[in-house]
């Protein structure tokens, strides 16, 4: 099986707070991670440090994308690369309009790949489509970018995207967070559309609610700093039955 | 021809009037005195017959096109507004020996194209904008630099707006690193009841500075909008005063400035209510993005109001662009420099698309693409035959 991304002893820290620990996570191609962990595990910092987060500054180690050496990479390179994060709480961009972002996002991502650029009424399409399967508002395509948005509304402008960039490695942080259950079953569908056995999901929960729509491959507890645990989708029950404390030193 | 200093020619020629110094408040950021140290040119304009054109085209202070659609007349004679807070207003006046007077009547829309060719020149020339009551006028003024390097332009309008008028005046001027250097001295008079909407849109690496005095007449109002995206060393802005001095006169002023390199804009506002300005509305608000650490925003929006009875706010914010916001772009695939123009974009589409034609919406884009990549002046020294395909609007 080969590995889509390999994450080596990474010591990282947002300004004088040290957080992650010598982290080590090898997550294969075709395959649906979890990882679960207590409030302030440091989750998001590890999901920041994948896409090069200027508050996180890695001090050690190594995150290899595809064999490559990616712990330095410009943001927007690793993203044209196939790297996507949905944020846990994406910021509103007042003034962008979010269909101008979107096909903005998507060209560059094309003009990189080599494909030729989609003009604003194939990118319209396209995206009207995706947002209707997605359950969403096409009036929200022509709003300011997350501006005024809901928490609903927002992860699935998220899923939106993803769907759009068609990325390889896909890391959903909390997608599944403040959700009602038609906005989780229409997410989760949009999971489901791209797992098509060579992306690569990484899906960051504390609730696991999303876990009844998504089926994961390997689940990996994250706690002070390290992967403590990795197993199979079993460990779902268990940390739902147990809680994180029943891991003791196993 | 004489070849001088511009302070020995406007102390020759307008022998009476004083010039500013550093000292004077509408140029205190602005450095004058490097400005009237400078060598220029100064020949009498040489009057020609204009031709028919789409445009109202100026060619160096010269009226030199025409459209169907307006009354021009010259004249010696002038209305002055002898309180102006521009010494160089008054100078202006005096050097021009005619104004080129425009009464509109009738709703209209008109283009203005001033051309600049001559290097190392002053030009002065003045427009008179009359708009009769009633009337619905709308006036597009572009600045285009054709080879004008080192030149220095006094130049202006008087608006007087009829009764229940409305006029919208939109400026675009984009300056490159050598451009010729423009004061523009304006007043403007309200009457009752009439509305007045200015924008000025000033682009690129050059210098010069905006000056409006506006009188604001009963239950009129005037709006005023300045975006300013100044690179380089340009010195840049708006000196202004709005006066309210009858009763419900209203005024809305907001500029947004955006400052690259070591540039410096400047945004100098007074809004003035006076006893007689009862039931005043006067809003003012300035904002700054600063993108490099030698920028710098002189903002001074400053409201005097001698009645109680008013409605009135001001404010200034100045910062830098927001990270969250850059790297959300960025996570997208969007690279650096392309997510930063997003941003300003934004920052300055809120001004841009206030302008009421979709047409020169998207000329002041383009404009504003081509001073932000830095290619502003580049066209016209090339080919300046290209000048008339680029008025705003018909782009
Ligand atoms: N910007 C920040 N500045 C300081 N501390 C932070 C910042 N972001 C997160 N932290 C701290 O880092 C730790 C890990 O946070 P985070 O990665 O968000 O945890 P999780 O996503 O697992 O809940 C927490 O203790 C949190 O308070
Ligand atoms: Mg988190």
């Amino acid at each position: 099986m080969s590995k889509m991304v390999q994450i080596e002893n990474l010591y990282a820290q947002i300004g004088e707070k040290k957080i992650l620990k010598g982290l080590n996570l090898e997550l294969e191609e075709g395959k649906v991670h979890v990882i679960m962990g207590p409030n302030g595990a440091g989750k998001s910092t590890l999901s920041k440090a994948i896409v090069g987060h200027y508050d996180v500054e890695i001090t050690e180690g190594t995150i290899r994308y595809k064999g490559e050496d990616i712990t330095n990479e410009e943001p927007e390179t690793r993203a044209l690369k196939g790297v996507f994060l949905s944020f846990q709480n994406p910021v509103e961009i007042p003034g962008v309009s979010n269909a101008y972002f979107l096909r903005t996002a998507v060209n560059a991502k094309r003009k990189f790949e080599g494909k030729e650029e989609l003009n604003a009424a194939e990118f319209l399409r396209k995206a009207r489509e995706l947002a209707n399967e997605l359950g969403m508002k096409t009036e929200l395509l022509n709003r300011s970018l997350n501006e005024g948005f809901s928490g609903g509304e927002k992860k699935r402008n998220e899923t939106l995207q993803m769907l759009l960039l068609e990325p390889d490695f896909i890391i959903l942080d909390e997608i599944d967070s403040g959700l009602d259950i038609d906005a989780l079953k229409a997410v989760s569908e949009g999971i489901n559309k791209l797992n098509d056995g060579k992306r690569t999901f990484l899906i960051i929960t504390h609730y696991s609610r999303i876990l009844d729509y998504v089926k994961p491959d390997y689940v990996h507890v994250l706690k002070d700093g390290q992967i403590v645990k990795t197993a199979g989708a079993e460990l779902v029950e268990k940390l739902e039955a147990e809680g994180y404390a029943a891991l003791g030193e196993s | 021809m004489e070849e001088r200093t511009l302070k020995e020619i406007l102390q020759n020629h307008a022998p009476k009037l004083p010039l500013p110094t550093k000292k004077s408040e509408p140029y205190r950021y602005f450095d004058i005195e490097k400005l009237l140290g400078r060598q220029c040119k100064w020949t009498k304009a040489q009057k020609t017959a204009p031709k028919q054109g789409k445009s109202l085209e100026i060619t160096d202070g010269v009226l030199t096109r025409i459209p169907q659609n307006v009354e021009v007349t010259f004249s010696e004679e002038r209305e002055l507004f002898s309180e102006h807070f521009d010494p160089l207003y008054f100078v202006s006046h005096a050097l021009s020996q005619e104004v080129i007077t425009l009464e509109f009547k009738t709703d209209t829309v008109l283009n203005i194209e001033h051309k600049f060719e001559e290097k190392g020149a002053l030009r002065a020339y003045r427009l008179v904008f009359k708009v009769a009551p009633n009337v619905s006028v709308k006036i597009i003024e572009r600045f285009v630099e054709c080879g004008s390097q080192e030149s220095v332009v006094l130049q202006g309008f008087d608006l007087f707006v009829g009764r229940d008028a409305r006029v919208e005046i939109i400026k675009e001027q984009t300056l490159g690193n050598d451009a010729y250097v423009p004061i523009h001295s304006n007043f403007i008079k309200v009457e009752k009841q009439a509305s007045v909407k200015l924008f000025t849109f000033d682009f690129g690496d050059g210098s010069g500075l905006e000056l409006v005095d506006a009188h604001i007449g009963e239950e009129a109002q005037v709006v005023a909008k300045h975006l300013l995206f100044a690179k380089s060393s340009a010195k840049r802005g708006t000196v202004s005063r709005l006066i309210h001095d009858a009763k419900g006169a209203r005024s809305e002023q907001v500029a947004k400035n955006i400052l690259q390199d070591g540039a410096r804009g400047i945004f100098d506002a007074l809004i003035e209510i006076t006893h007689n300005g009862a039931g005043a509305k006067a809003h003012q608000n300035s904002s700054a993005v600063l993108l490099n650490d030698g920028a710098y925003m002189a903002s001074k929006p400053q409201l005097v109001i001698n009645i109680d009875d008013v409605e009135a706010s001001h404010g200034s914010t100045i910062g830098e662009l927001d990270e969250d916001q850059l790297f959300y772009l960025r996570s997208r695939g969007i690279v650096y420099e392309e997510a930063k123009k997003m941003l300003i974009l934004a920052f300055a589409n809120e001004i841009i698309d206030d302008v009421s034609d979709k047409a020169v919406v998207e000329a002041i884009h383009l404009a504003f693409e081509r001073a932000y990549y830095g290619e502003g002046q580049l066209e016209c020294i090339a080919t300046c035959h290209n000048c008339e395909d680029m008025v705003l609007g018909e782009r």
